[in-house]
Parts: C-alpha cells; sequence; structure tokens
C-alpha cells in the first residue's frame, strides 16, 4: 500500500528515561556508565498510524505519556527504541507558549516564529493581520510576552500554530485555558483546516468534552501504554469509565484502609 | 565524519534563520537600557580605561612597547578579548538559555552556539573599526598587515563557536559546570598575553603553557597587525599550538554532541 497516505508512522516505539539522584550524578554519568539510575519507561511499545487528514485525541491521566508522544512525533525529544515516521510540516503547539521568546513582544514572536518554520518576511507580512485578528489580544500584541497571562499566550501560539499553513498540527492541552468564545473559534478554524486543507490535527486532553468537538478518533493510553484506539465517542466513553473506575477504586482502598485502622485500634481500647 | 557533516548541513539549512536569530540576540542584549547600543562600545571601554589607568598611571609600567604607546598595544589585544570573554560564558550558556528552540520546537541545536556567536561577533566588528579609527587617528595608518585580520577573526570565531557547542551541550547537564566557567574566565585573562607580552617570558615552560592558551594567540595574532607587523607564518610554533588545542575542542564538541544530542531535551 502506499506509505504516503500516512501522515504519522509510529511503530514499536519505546521511550525510556534515565533518573539520576541529582545533576551530579548524571553530570558523571557522561563520563562514565557505572553510575546508577532508575529507569522510568514513559511510552511502552506502542504503534499506531494516523491517516492524512484525520483528526485524533489522545487521551490519559498525568504522566500516562501523551505529552512524550506529541514531542517525538514535533521532532522535538527521541525515542529510545522504534521509528516514528512524519511525512509533512509539523505546527506544534506544546505545553502552552509554542516557543515563545519572552522578551519580544507578540508581534516580534510572530515574525521570528515565522522565520524560523522558513517563510519569508513578506509571507509573515501577509498572514499577520489574521494573527492578529485571531488572537484578539488587543494592545498586548506589542508587549513583551512574559507580560502574558496563559490565556493569552494560548491564543497567540494558537493563531500563530494555525495560520502558518500546516500540515500536521499538534496542539497540547492549550484549549483547556481558553474561554468559551475562544474555544468556538478555534473549533471553527480546525473545522476549516480540516476540512477545506486536509490538515492531520492531534490533540491531547484530560477533557473528553472538547476533544469530541474536535476529533473522530481517539487513543487512550495509561502509563505509557495504549489502551484503547477507535472511535472518539467510545474512546471518551472508555477513558471516562477508566478514570470513575480508578477513583473508585481509590475510595474503596481508603475506606478499606479506614476500617483495617480501626480494627487495629479496638483492642487497644480495652 | 558524520557528525560533522550533519552538523554542517543544519547550518546550511538555517542559515537564514541563523542571522535572524544573531540579530534577535543583538536587539534582545541592548533593547531597554537607555544607553541602548552604546552599551556595545561603552562596556569595553571602560575596562580598556581601567586596565590602562591601572598600568599606565598607578603602577607607572604603562611604557611604550616597539615604539607604540602602553595605550595603543593594550587595546591591539584586548580588542577580540571582549568578544572571547562573552563567548566563553553566553557560550556556555547558549543551549540553556535558548531552551525554547530546544523543547518547544523542532530545531538544530548545533546552530544555537553559531547564531549566539555571529551576534557577539557583530558587536567586535564594530568595536574594531573604532580600535581602527583610533590607529589612524595617531598617526599609523592601515597597512598591508590588515589583510590578516581577518584570518585571525575566522581562528577566533572558528574555536570560540566549537567551545560553545560543547560548552553549551555540557552546561544543559549541569549548572555546576556553567559555574566553574563563568570563574574561570578571569583566570584564563591573566593568564592569557592580553596584559603583557607572553613571548617575552623568559621561563620556557610557562611561556609555553601561556602559548598553548588560545586567548594568547588570538591576541598575539591582533598585535601581529597592529603593532609587531609580521605575519601569521613568521609566529612560528604558536600556529601549532593553536591548532592542537582548535583540533582538541572541535573533538570534544563532536563527542558531546553525539553523546548528549538526544538526552538535552529530556533535561532542559
Amino acid at each position: 500500500m502506499d506509505d504516503n497516505q500516512y501522515a504519522i508512522q509510529i511503530h514499536n516505539v519505546t521511550k525510556m528515561y534515565k533518573l539520576y539522584k541529582n545533576d551530579k550524578q548524571r553530570f558523571k554519568a557522561i563520563f562514565s556508565s557505572k553510575v546508577p539510575y532508575t529507569k522510568k519507561v514513559a511510552i511502552n511499545n506502542v504503534s499506531f498510524d494516523i491517516k492524512k487528514g484525520e483528526t485524533v485525541a489522545l487521551f490519559g491521566r498525568n504522566g500516562a505519556g501523551k505529552s512524550t508522544i506529541l514531542k517525538m512525533i514535533t521532532g522535538v525529544a527521541f525515542p529510545t527504541k522504534g521509528d516514528i515516521v512524519v511525512n509533512g510540516r509539523v505546527s506544534a503547539l506544546l505545553e502552552l507558549t509554542a516557543g515563545f521568546d519572552l522578551e519580544f513582544t507578540g508581534r516580534e514572536n510572530i515574525y521570528l516564529r515565522g522565520q524560523l518554520l522558513g517563510l519569508q518576511n513578506d509571507e509573515i507580512k501577509k498572514i499577520e493581520p489574521e494573527i492578529v485578528e485571531f488572537a484578539d489580544i488587543g494592545v498586548y500584541m506589542d508587549q513583551p510576552v512574559r507580560t502574558y497571562s496563559s490565556g493569552m499566550k494560548a491564543r497567540l501560539g494558537f493563531a500563530i500554530n494555525v495560520n502558518i499553513n500546516p500540515e500536521i498540527l499538534i496542539v497540547d492541552e492549550a484549549l483547556s485555558v481558553g474561554d468559551k468564545a475562544f474555544r468556538v473559534k478555534c473549533t471553527d478554524k480546525i473545522h476549516e483546516l480540516v476540512a477545506d486543507r486536509g490538515v492531520t490535527f492531534l490533540f491531547v486532553t484530560h477533557s473528553t468534552r472538547t476533544a469530541i468537538d474536535f476529533c473522530d478518533r481517539g487513543i487512550v493510553m495509561k502509563s505509557g501504554k495504549m489502551l484503547f484506539d477507535g472511535d472518539i465517542q467510545e474512546a471518551a466513553d472508555y477513558y471516562d469509565g477508566m478514570v470513575q473506575k480508578e477513583i473508585d477504586e481509590k475510595k474503596k482502598k481508603k475506606a478499606a484502609e479506614k476500617l483495617f485502622n480501626q480494627e487495629a485500634e479496638k483492642p487497644k481500647e480495652k | 565524519m558524520h557528525t560533522t557533516l550533519d552538523i554542517l548541513k543544519q547550518h546550511v539549512e538555517y542559515r537564514g534563520q541563523l542571522f535572524k536569530l544573531a540579530k534577535s540576540d543583538l536587539l534582545k542584549t541592548y533593547r531597554g537600557a537607555a544607553l541602548g547600543w552604546a552599551w556595545a562600545v561603552v562596556k569595553p571601554a571602560i575596562t580598556i580605561f581601567v586596565f590602562w589607568f591601572a598600568f599606565s598611571v598607578g603602577l607607572r609600567h604603562g611604557h611604550s612597547i616597539d615604539g607604540y604607546p602602553f595605550f595603543l598595544w593594550l587595546i591591539a589585544g584586548m580588542g577580540p578579548w571582549f568578544y572571547m570573554k562573552d563567548m566563553i560564558q553566553d557560550g556556555a550558556n547558549s543551549i540553556r538559555k535558548n531552551k525554547h528552540l530546544v523543547t518547544k520546537m523542532k530545531f538544530p541545536i548545533a546552530t544555537i552556539p553559531t547564531f549566539i556567536s555571529i551576534s557577539k561577533f557583530a558587536v567586535h566588528l564594530v568595536l574594531m573599526l573604532i580600535i581602527i579609527a583610533i590607529f589612524i587617528g595617531a598617526g599609523h595608518a592601515p597597512d598591508i598587515y590588515y589583510l590578516q585580520l581577518p584570518f585571525y577573526m575566522l581562528c577566533m570565531f572558528l574555536f570560540f563557536t566549537i567551545w560553545g557547542l560543547f560548552a553549551g551541550m555540557l552546561s544543559c547537564i549541569s549548572k555546576d559546570f556553567l559555574n566553574l566557567v563563568k570563574s574561570v574566565v578571569q583566570a584564563l585573562f591573566w593568564l592569557s598575553g592580553i596584559i603583557y607580552d607572553a613571548r617575552t617570558i623568559s621561563i620556557v615552560w610557562i611561556k609555553t603553557i601561556l602559548l598553548f592558551n588560545p586567548v594568547t594567540y588570538i591576541a598575539n595574532g591582533y598585535r601581529n597587525v597592529f603593532i609587531d607587523k609580521i605575519w601569521f607564518w613568521q609566529a612560528g610554533k604558536e600556529n601549532l599550538y593553536f591548532l592542537i588545542v582548535l583540533i582538541v575542542m572541535y573533538i570534544l564538541a563532536i563527542w558531546a554532541y553525539r553523546k548528549l544530542r538526544k538526552d538535552i531535551p529530556d533535561v532542559l
């Protein structure tokens, strides 16, 4: 089959972090392989393919490995084992800030970001009004990004990333900070990008409701493993069920512990 | 060899971006200060004045050297120091300081020290123009020896950019390393031939050690141009020493890059 129908192919990817006791140990480890470390497997043998034009949501609790996967697809982090093949220009909004230089104003960051992606100044000038309009942060556009609230950063980051003609759009959590009106705007824009330009969209979130607005397919992850891959509604139900089960289990455990403690204390009272 | 080619390829691919990033690094350094761009010149001017005052007026050691007033001898050697000092420190801090390029987008991190170096080098060029103007004002017109100024500039740029890659990678892993570098800068200055002429030291082994210091090689090189009026091939063993240090630095940088490239996004 033609490989080019895929935007992203992930084959048996494992990502392992080496955790050292402190930075001194880590520094020593550069020169000697005998320094002890603990292995933390963030991604455990995960494989999936995403076709061009697909909209996929990644669900998972903190530490499930969603962000690590996105980072590897973006090309920021590297897998320990396995292969990742990406076809197309990736535009990624990782952890809100999207690689802003905090000392520069929003407008300067538009140019900087555009230049880093290889756009010419006149090309950026053309899309600048669109970005300014979309971000809708008013006079803050000409203030240093360090003065921005997290909501403003997310708006600007999102505005830049969707307007530089991405082929693969990756968004990590960013939409959770915007207000309702902005979310609606984002939804419309993403639907437009997906419908008109065939953009592949990959989205990480805790909120199943937001994901259903955006995506057709859902992947559920837990402790670095992929548990479910399929229709967004089923994935959302699966994820909500999983979280609920975990909460119930915790409650039960707590209750059991309480009971156990009470039982243990009783003989003492006598 | 493969790694070197990779790094070079990244530089070619990102050449446009590198100059833009160098420009924005310059903007960031000097904007927001009341004197703005003047700082690029004021800081070195104050340092040079202090040294001139201490040696000429204070210690009364500032006699003329080779027929040149001590002041001219001093600025010929100190001119490149400000670039070197900036690169030793900020080069080591370059990748850490530009974390957003490492952890938030796909960007070839080996090029980060390079654009920092370009930015510092632009300031260096301005400073050198002023120094040349001072020499002309003092009645020493540019001559044929100025032709080798680009050669020494290239040597300096090459060495300290490679240093920036090596030290920048290590500093990401350990902040201690960065602090070590910062505290060694002063030592490197006083153990180089900037304030005194390292070539005239009579104890041979000390002289040899000083000549292995690349800071000495560059300062001597700039003095070859402005004061001593000799060609670099007449400088003898100094060239060999510098070449050795340059190659060692290059090997270290490549080793650090290969070892740490994939870890750095995880630890920053």
